[in-house]
């Protein structure tokens, strides 16, 4: 049961940081659907930068710069261009898929270099997306940054007249964001799963997407929504553990993305809108452009 | 950039000049060598009809636009405005037409955003403690913790001067500054704005009518047309018509011939009807009257009291919570607008820009949208452009529209006269019943009276109309019944030529007569 438990939270770390980082782009109105594509780069050059130099700094640190490096991409697109955010985000993750399945493919197995030690038997990676939850809701809420971050999601223009230079806040975000989803899917591949395989990812960039609705914007929320997914998807790998006997593990697999249905649907209500509609970022997946 | 060039000036000395500012636009000349002058502690008003250019040359003065021509002075020093920020560095600050603010934020989230000294931690407490001080000099009152679209305009209005001043500015720009206000409000305001012209900052509002604000608070008023400087002069010497005259080119007549029609039989019926409001309260509730042939029903009141949700209602543009409605004794209540349009209903809304129009469309497309589905402008199933030109290019000359060409995008008109397009295309289509928001917002002088004789003269040839607005003239004017609302319901039904205008005003505020009439 405690395995159970631990094995949960390193779930939920990577939908943390992951869903962490797509919504930092959110609320300064960019919005990333290639998540998953961001990760599959960060999990595969992070592996094989491991792999070849035998070190998981290297990995990690090679993870997040190809993440940063896709966010200042989707940026490019984005912002300057002006272009549709969805599309470049759905570019992202084909893009992401097809060339990290072809890059990734000589180095099929298992990592081989040792696992990371844990601290108190779970993943230090777990305390330190907790760490970063708390920072990216103290910066947003509480500092200058975070009120601009805030405003230029909600209302470039008016940030602008105020002063903000919309076009650096928001490249700062996706830049941020992206190094995140590629950390997110290096901390995948060298600490949760440490083996490449053919589309090893099944979904998780997705999941973490749908997490920044469902969290409505919000760090605190966001934390929630995932360690309830990280159970939820621990518990689809080995029912077994928790309720022999009940259902096949495909049912139990599909549970996240069931639960996603349905909070999608609940948001669309009107009567949630009414509710809830304001944490929305007003400028969310639309391009500014200066007068 | 030169920072503190206005710290510390005094009374009286020039706070801001221009020198020959010049601004064109494709096909238009908007500012024509403008010379311009203020000094501290003076309320400079800028006079001039709708699209003479006061919009443009405040942005050129707040770093917006570039101008092609000219100078600009800051106490004495020549300066370059390259964006909003120089300006605001410089002690310029600025309230726009179109309220700039984040409306899901704090009003103290809104004023500090962006300031150099807002720290990077924000220390809300003692900015706000500031900020209350402030509010205290010059008699402001607001909820600083209020999330700002919960706000009326008059409050938001209030927060964009705060954030000006927060910031230090020195010259306080203000662009229509009435226009969204009811009277009492409109008080308050001018008040506020000659204490802060005790205190040697040098105000300018920018005003295209209301000409009796400006002979009230002003000490100089320079008047703009076409892009051109027409008068100067000490408000002192000024007089309502004759500025009237020198913004417009022509005498004004204030006065509108009410016409005598004798009313006929009731074309819009209306029981007990309620509304939900945006935010899912009852912001309508429970209003009975009828609109009949060649009368004006106007609606006094002062904005988000529930005349908005009424005209929406009207218009099928949202589900009315309760309570029936009756065009021409058929229960039209949930019929969707298409068949209230081709009853005869026409429909003016109040937000030009997000409603009334689409920007990035013609003129032409705009006023195709009120005729679709006429049969006189459709030919098998197809628009008939042709034709439609031709109507757009009558409708310019006639209601004067200051454009280009019926093929000019709709964005690119200045908001008065975005205002009279929407207006010339529904009464084109001779409604029988015209539910009309705030027809006259934004219109100059000129445009107000023609405006007004149009809606008499469809109320001659046999209209009926609703006619919802705040500015109590109007309603005087027009109407020939008059239905104060408050916070939903009618305080009344009073006959307007035998009711005083205070009564009327203080019903608007909620104030119930003693005995109702019918
Ligand atoms: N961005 C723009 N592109 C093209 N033309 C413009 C633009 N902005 C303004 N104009 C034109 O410049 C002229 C002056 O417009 P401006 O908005 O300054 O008028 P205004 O005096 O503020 O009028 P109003 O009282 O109607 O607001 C108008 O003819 C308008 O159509
Ligand atoms: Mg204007």
């Amino acid at each position: 049961m405690f395995e159970f438990l631990a094995r949960s939270l390193e779930a939920s770390t990577i939908f943390t940081l992951a869903a962490l980082g797509e919504l930092v782009g959110q609320r300064s109105g960019i919005l990333n659907v290639g998540v998953e594509g961001v990760m599959l780069f960060g999990a595969t050059l992070g592996f094989i930068a491991a792999q070849v130099t035998g070190s998981f700094l290297i990995g990690f640190l090679v993870g997040i710069l190809i993440g940063g490096l896709l966010g200042l991409l989707h940026g490019f697109f984005s912002i300057t261009l002006g272009g549709d955010q969805v599309v470049s985000g759905m570019g992202i993750w084909i893009f992401g898929f097809g060339l990290t399945t072809y890059i990734g493919n000589p180095f099929t197995g298992p990592l081989g270099m040792g696992r990371i030690p844990k601290l108190w038997g779970v993943s230090p990676f777990f305390y330190l997306s907790i760490m970063l939850i708390v920072l990216t809701r103290f910066v947003l809420t509480r500092t200058s940054l975070g009120l601009k971050i805030r405003s230029v999601g909600e209302n470039p223009a008016v940030a602008e007249v105020s002063g903000v230079n919309v076009t650096k806040i928001r490249y700062l975000c996706v830049t941020v964001s992206g190094m995140l989803m590629g950390f997110a899917g290096a901390v995948y591949s060298l600490d949760y799963n440490p083996v490449w395989n053919y589309n090893f990812l099944m979904g998780w960039g997705f999941i973490a997407l749908a997490l920044v609705f469902f969290s409505m914007w919000n760090p605190l929320i966001l934390l929630g929504g995932s360690l309830l997914f990280g159970a939820l998807w621990q518990l689809s790998l080995n029912p077994q553990l928790v309720l022999p006997g009940v259902l096949s593990r495909y049912v139990w697999r599909m549970a996240p993305f069931a639960i996603t249905v349905v909070v999608l649907m609940l948001m669309s209500t009107r009567w949630f809108r009414r509710r809830w509609g304001a944490a929305k970022p007003e400028a969310l997946a639309r391009p500014y452009a200066k007068e | 950039m030169q920072k503190g060039l206005l710290a510390g000036i005094k009374h009286g000395e020039a706070a801001l000049e221009t020198r020959g500012i010049t601004k064109r636009f494709p096909g238009v000349l908007a500012n024509d060598r403008i010379d311009f002058e203020m000094k501290a502690g003076e309320i400079h008003a800028i006079l001039g009809e709708n699209g003479a250019g006061k919009t443009t040359l405040m942005n050129i003065l707040f770093g917006l636009y570039q101008p092609d021509e000219g100078e600009i002075y800051i106490g004495g020093k020549p300066v370059k405005l390259r964006s909003p920020l120089d300006a605001i560095d410089l002690g310029i600050g600025m309230v726009h037409q179109n309220r700039k603010l984040v409306s899901a934020h704090t009003v103290l989230e809104n004023i500090i955003l962006g300031h150099p000294n807002a720290g990077r931690i924000l220390n809300l407490r003692r900015t706000a403690k500031e900020i209350e001080e402030l509010c205290a000099r010059y008699g402001f009152k607001l909820d600083l913790n209020a999330k700002v679209w919960q706000l009326s305009e008059g409050e938001k209005q209030v927060v964009e001067i705060l954030k000006a001043l927060y910031r230090g500015a020195k010259i306080l720009i203000l662009d229509e500054p009435t226009s969204a206000l009811a009277p009492p409000e409109t008080k308050k305001l001018l008040a506020s704005i000659q204490a802060m012209a005790r205190d040697d900052l040098a105000i300018v509002p920018f005003i295209t009518h209301k000409l009796p604000v400006v002979l009230a608070i002003s000490n100089r008023v320079t008047v703009l047309r076409g892009g051109r400087v027409t008068a100067r002069l000490e408000t002192a010497h000024a007089t309502e018509k004759g500025l009237a005259k020198e913004m417009v080119g022509r005498e004004v007549i204030f006065k509108i011939e009410r016409a005598q029609v004798t009313r006929g039989k009731p074309i819009l019926q209306v029981e007990n009807l309620s509304a939900l409001g945006n935010k899912g309260f009852l912001a309508l509730k429970g209003v009975s009257f009828s609109v009949h042939e060649g009368e004006i029903l106007g609606i006094a009141g002062v904005s988000g009291n529930g005349q908005y949700e009424l005209a929406e209602v009207l218009a099928g543009l949202r589900k009315a919570a309760g309570g029936r409605v009756l065009l021409d004794e058929n229960d039209i209540t949930h019929a969707g607008s298409l068949a209230r349009w081709r009853h005869g209903m026409g429909y003016v809304p109040s937000e030009r820009v997000d409603v009334g129009s689409i920007g990035d469309f013609s003129l032409v497309e705009n006023v195709t949208m009120n005729f679709y589905f006429d049969e006189r402008y459709t030919r098998r199933g197809f628009i008939d452009y042709r034709n439609l030109g031709k109507l757009t290019e009558e409708l310019i000359a006639e209601y004067n529209v200051a454009a280009p060409g019926p093929d000019t995008p709709a964005c690119s008109l200045s908001g008065g006269n975005l205002q009279k397009i929407i207006l010339a295309r529904v009464l084109s289509r001779k409604p029988r019943l015209l539910i009309a928001n705030l027809p006259t917002q934004g219109l100059d002088v000129g445009a107000t009276e023609f405006v007004r004789n149009k809606l008499m003269a469809a109320k001659k040839a046999g209209a009926g109309i609703l006619l919802i607005s705040e500015d109590l003239d109007e309603i005087l004017a027009l109407s020939d019944r008059i239905a104060p609302i408050y916070e939903g319901e009618f305080m009344g039904l009073l006959a307007a030529e035998q009711t005083p205008r205070e009564r009327v005003g203080a019903m608007m505020a909620g104030v119930r007569p003693e005995e109702p009439k019918p």
